[in-house]
């Protein structure tokens, strides 16, 4: 926790400029993205799976390797480390990956056949939707047809009206109209916590 | 074609877990979540009656079919992914007039879904929703 | 009045199969509303559209006949049998292809439920009853058959998804405004999504994302500002991109960045003058 402490503490007077550690030439200006990105691992064939992407459920946990069995039935050993980011509703810790958990990972495939997970996302939906009544901090949804139980999470779910600044108010969605929803699924339940609603006002 | 301008989004498709449980393996019967792939929202007149881009004033998407290549770039951060046609959509008229700026540049409507893989090459998933521009690939 | 309430079922049955039928003949989206039912996977993809237009040929042509004088005890038999039909084709729809649409009546798509049962069951009774009337829909019924008829028209209604949108969301949505379900959301603080979202459209961003290795690591707050932190990479070593977002106010372009390195603590770089996006 104390380390936690200290490391924002530094990363805010870095950010901020109130330290004057700045190494030298580099202080001014961008660099291309373009040319980091051609760097980066290899990129796989336009229509062919990405060998650095994973998707399923975790069937397994066992420190900071998990076991994830795809849904096209291959497994994958993901392997977490301090870098790794984890999404699940909202920017959380590694030990929230739980068994029984669905996610998305990009990291890097290596040699061993293991995936350094970069970036996971935990029961991570995107639902286009139609909503069909609202409740008490609850939305009821149809997506394709069934039906979805969506909870308002104050504080934490967000709206954005026609593509304009994300708002805390969801009070402006509407009965009857189309929206589109990023949320974090209850696992085996049709229900989702809402991170993220776009709609129009 | 020209750049088409407008905005990405993702959708699952091929075996999946959750509510995405359901989706297929898409209108050409090869989409993974887990490959470079995405839906074009002309990809034939049965296709075109759903998802409707002319209807919000985007007009000229051309007829692409199962397989052809676009490079779909993040207009927030530059970053490009290529990927082939796997499924139709996005419904592009259930959101009219919907836009997303990055500094000066906006775009408009939704053009282009891509699947998990190919998104999270160039976005977080989370962001759910980027302008982008789209070019053959 | 038994009589009456039987001979105003041609009515009904016909209205209704008259309005089903329109959706299966009318208009160009026919053919990708015959594609989302069940029929694509009876008859085959290329034959569910001639198939769904038969079907609705055949609705057509028996509302019509029901609506019509003369009556024929031919017309509410063949009704029996359309709606032993169509419960026929909900189980089957029900057990084959959960998912398709039902494309039941209208132009709407709606899935298969227990109200899509629950009106063609209706419909069959409707046509039972029909059989057993001696005069026409038109020989002037008494009051109280007519009001037996609306409640049956008013289940109807209800059982009908399709019609939802013109009663049902109307009055959700006078409920919605009565209640304010979602008005305390408006209080909360600023969530992380919006941070997130307003720190993805700045300049800051884009100049950093090339270094970038993960999506958001850790964030805190402090005063007017949040932190946002993420794993980065600079000349191959291993790094901190720490973002400062003005937390109160949407200005994409105070946006300030710096990359830590891990190891020794020291900034490595921060864009001072950040790019004008064209």
């Amino acid at each position: 926790m104390t380390n936690t402490l200290d490391r924002r503490t530094l990363l805010t007077s870095a950010v901020l400029g109130t330290t004057a550690t700045l190494v030298g030439a580099t202080a001014m200006g961008s660099l291309a993205p373009e040319t980091a990105f051609a760097a980066r691992s290899q990129s796989p064939e336009p229509g062919a799976p990405d060998p650095n992407f994973a998707e399923g459920r975790v069937t397994a946990r066992d420190g900071s390797m998990i076991l994830v069995s795809g849904s096209d039935g291959r497994f994958h050993r993901i392997r977490l480390t301090g870098g790794t980011s984890v999404w699940k509703l909202r920017p959380t810790t590694l030990d929230q990956v739980k068994v029984g958990d669905g996610l998305y990972a990009r990291g890097v495939l290596m040699p061993d056949g293991t995936l350094a997970a970069e970036s996971i996302w935990v029961n991570i939906v995107n639902l286009k939707v139609h909503v069909t009544a609202i409740g008490k901090n609850v939305l009821y949804l149809d997506h394709s047809g069934s039906r979805i139980v969506g909870h308002v999470v104050p504080g934490t779910s967000a709206a954005v009206y026609n593509g304009k600044p994300a708002v805390s108010d969801l009070s402006m969605v509407k009965v009857g109209k189309h929206a589109q929803v990023i949320g974090a699924w209850r696992p085996d339940t049709n229900e989702i916590d809402v991170a993220t609603i776009y709609a129009a006002a | 074609m020209a750049g088409l301008r407008g905005e990405v989004s993702w959708f699952c498709c091929g075996n999946a877990w959750g509510p995405c449980g359901t989706a297929g393996h898409g209108a050409c019967g090869t989409c993974n979540s887990g490959s470079w792939q995405h839906a074009w929202t002309n990809t034939s007149d049965a296709c075109y009656a759903i998802t409707r881009p002319d209807r919000c004033g985007i007009t000229g998407v051309s007829r692409r079919t199962c397989g052809f290549r676009h490079a779909t770039t993040n207009l927030c951060n530059g970053a490009r992914v290529v990927t082939t046609i796997a499924d139709c959509g996005p419904q592009t008229d259930l959101f009219c007039g919907e836009r997303a700026c990055c500094g000066g540049t906006c775009a408009s409507n939704r053009v282009i879904d891509l699947t998990p893989a190919a998104f999270s090459a160039i976005g977080s998933l989370n962001a759910g929703l980027i302008p982008c521009n789209v070019e053959a690939g | 009045m038994m009589g009456q309430v039987a001979a105003l079922q041609a009515l009904v049955i016909g209205a209704l199969l008259v309005w089903s039928s329109y959706g299966k003949l009318v208009g160009p989206l026919v053919g990708a509303r015959a594609r989302r039912t069940a029929l694509k996977k009876f008859v085959g993809e290329k034959r569910a559209e001639p198939a769904f237009r038969a079907v609705g040929g055949v609705e057509l042509l028996i509302g019509a006949a029901l609506l019509l004088p003369p009556l024929w005890m031919m017309e509410s038999l063949a009704a029996i049998a359309l709606s032993v039909g169509f419960l026929g084709y909900l189980t089957y729809s029900r057990v084959a292809s959960p998912d398709s649409s039902c494309g039941c009546a209208g132009s709407a798509t709606a899935p298969v439920t227990w109200r899509t049962f629950g009106r063609a069951g209706l419909l069959l009774a409707a046509a039972v009853l029909a059989s057993t009337a001696d005069v026409g829909w038109w020989s002037a019924p008494g009051g109280a058959a007519i009001a037996v008829v609306l409640v049956e028209v008013m289940l109807f209604v209800a059982l009908s998804s399709e019609l939802d949108r013109h009663w049902l969301l109307p009055l959700r949505r006078l409920k919605v405004r009565l209640t304010h379900p979602l008005a305390a959301t408006a209080a909360y603080d600023v969530p992380l999504a919006t941070t997130q979202h307003q720190l993805l459209r700045s300049g800051a961003y884009r100049a950093v994302n090339s270094l970038l290795r993960s999506d958001i690591r850790d964030h805190w707050d402090e005063g007017e500002w949040r932190f946002v932190s993420y794993t980065a990479t600079y000349d191959d070593r291993p790094a901190t991109a720490v973002f400062a977002v003005p937390r109160l106010r949407y200005e994409p372009d105070e946006i300030r960045v710096a990359i830590v390195d891990d190891e020794n603590g020291e900034t490595v770089y921060r864009p001072s003058l950040l790019p004008v996006l064209a």
